[in-house]
């Protein structure tokens, strides 16, 4: 049964004081989690290499965490930072088909959608978002993306460059 | 993804978790009131080091501080506290738990500015004089040299944190250094002209804010 946020804010507490039993039930989650939560946000490949730094990153960064604040949001918010952060090194590669569903389906599906990166797309524009998604997730070239949406190429690299800052600058944001 | 790609994926990761929890050590919880010591101990380092050289008020040294003074020093202090405290936040990262606050306290700042603004509108000539007045270059030097001090010891701080958007941070950390620097300032600086403060001191914190935008977010990426 996969722990709640309650019971994982606990591991977490007892990792950072050097348990390594909870440290590995908190790792363990947090993979299966982040497969989930990148599952049709890049390509398939890519998410693998995805999880693995963003599980770096909260080893690396495990003593920023509050154990009396939900885990969620704070791993949530270390794996928007690594994904914008991967958008960003001008990452493309060939693509299999997306995956538009979210995995989630139990009772924090509510809580799981907030921090969602669908939730971060949607701040954007229409056309930054197209954008970013055919040429940053789905690796089409900027004059294949510029055919398939209408926009001129030039459109759509402005609208990658401030598409992308916008997420930048959105990692912490409901 | 299929079933063969699964699997290796969970191989890749399961053995990387294996590494990882070996090198489990336990850690010191990084604790927001840490970091809002450290500015506090930057700011009152930047004090008792330009306050014996460049002298204080004799108002602030007769701890009979003018309306002025106690107005500005009020605005400045809330707004570096406001802004430090939403970045030293910020370090613990969290969807949905920014914090916005300090919005309000650049609003309250900017009372100085707009009230020297309505002050010309009303008919009160500027004065002038201001804009070259010889404290200017003390005012933006020892404000400044105050905030870099404030902002490195900031920055050394939030390098431990697991800061999620350098940018908005890089602001707040000028932002915070800049008003606090200014404040350190502020308690010798001759002048009660509320065109003054409004000119110079914003100059300064702007500058410092600036700064911070440009030079912190390099220093904090993971």
């Amino acid at each position: 049964m996969r722990p709640d946020d309650t019971t994982m804010s606990a591991l977490m507490g007892k990792a950072q004081s050097g348990d390594a039993e909870a440290y590995r039930a908190v790792l363990d989650y947090s993979r299966t989690w982040l497969a989930g939560f990148y599952r049709g946000r890049i390509d398939p490949a890519g998410a693998d290499d995805l999880v693995q730094e963003t599980l770096m990153s909260v080893h690396a960064k495990r003593a920023t965490y509050d154990p009396s604040r939900p885990f969620l949001p704070w791993l949530a918010a270390i794996a928007r930072y690594r994904w914008v952060d991967r958008l960003r090194r001008n990452y493309r590669r060939a693509e299999s088909e997306l995956d538009e569903t979210l995995s989630e389906g139990d009772h924090e599906a509510e809580v799981i959608a907030r921090i969602s990166i669908d939730r971060m797309l949607a701040r954007l524009s229409e056309g930054q978002a197209e954008a970013i998604r055919l040429v940053k997730i789905e690796g089409l070239t900027i004059a294949e993306a510029s055919g398939r949406t209408g926009q001129s190429e030039s459109l759509v690299k402005v609208n990658i460059h401030r598409g992308l800052k916008k997420l930048a600058a959105n990692v912490e944001s409901e | 993804m299929s079933k063969a790609n699964r699997v290796m994926i969970s191989t890749a990761t399961s053995s990387q978790i294996d590494s990882l929890v070996a090198d489990l050590a336990p850690v010191r919880r990084a604790k927001a009131r840490t970091g809002l010591l450290v500015v506090a101990a930057a700011t009152l380092l930047a004090f008792a080091v330009t306050a014996p050289i460049f002298g204080l008020r004799p108002d602030v040294a007769a701890l009979h501080p003018s309306e002025i003074v106690l107005l500005r020093s009020g605005a400045l202090l809330l707004m570096g506290v406001a802004a430090a405290w939403a970045v030293i936040a910020s370090s613990s990262p969290g969807v949905g738990s920014r914090r916005d606050g300090w919005r309000w306290t650049v609003a309250a700042a900017l009372l100085f500015p707009v009230t020297s603004l309505a002050l010309v509108l009303g008919g009160t000539p500027f004065p002038t004089w201001i804009f070259s007045a010889s404290s200017a270059a003390w005012c933006l030097g020892i404000s400044l040299t105050s905030a870099l001090a404030i902002g490195s010891a900031l920055t050394a701080w939030l390098r431990r944190g697991a800061v999620t958007e350098p940018d908005r941070a890089g602001w707040l950390t000028g932002l915070a250094a800049g008003a606090l620097g200014t404040f350190v300032y502020n308690l010798g600086c001759s002048s009660s002209s509320v065109h003054y403060a409004a000119l110079w001191y914003g100059l300064a914190v702007v500058i410092s804010a600036v700064v911070g935008r440009l030079v912190v977010p390099r220093n904090l990426r993971w």
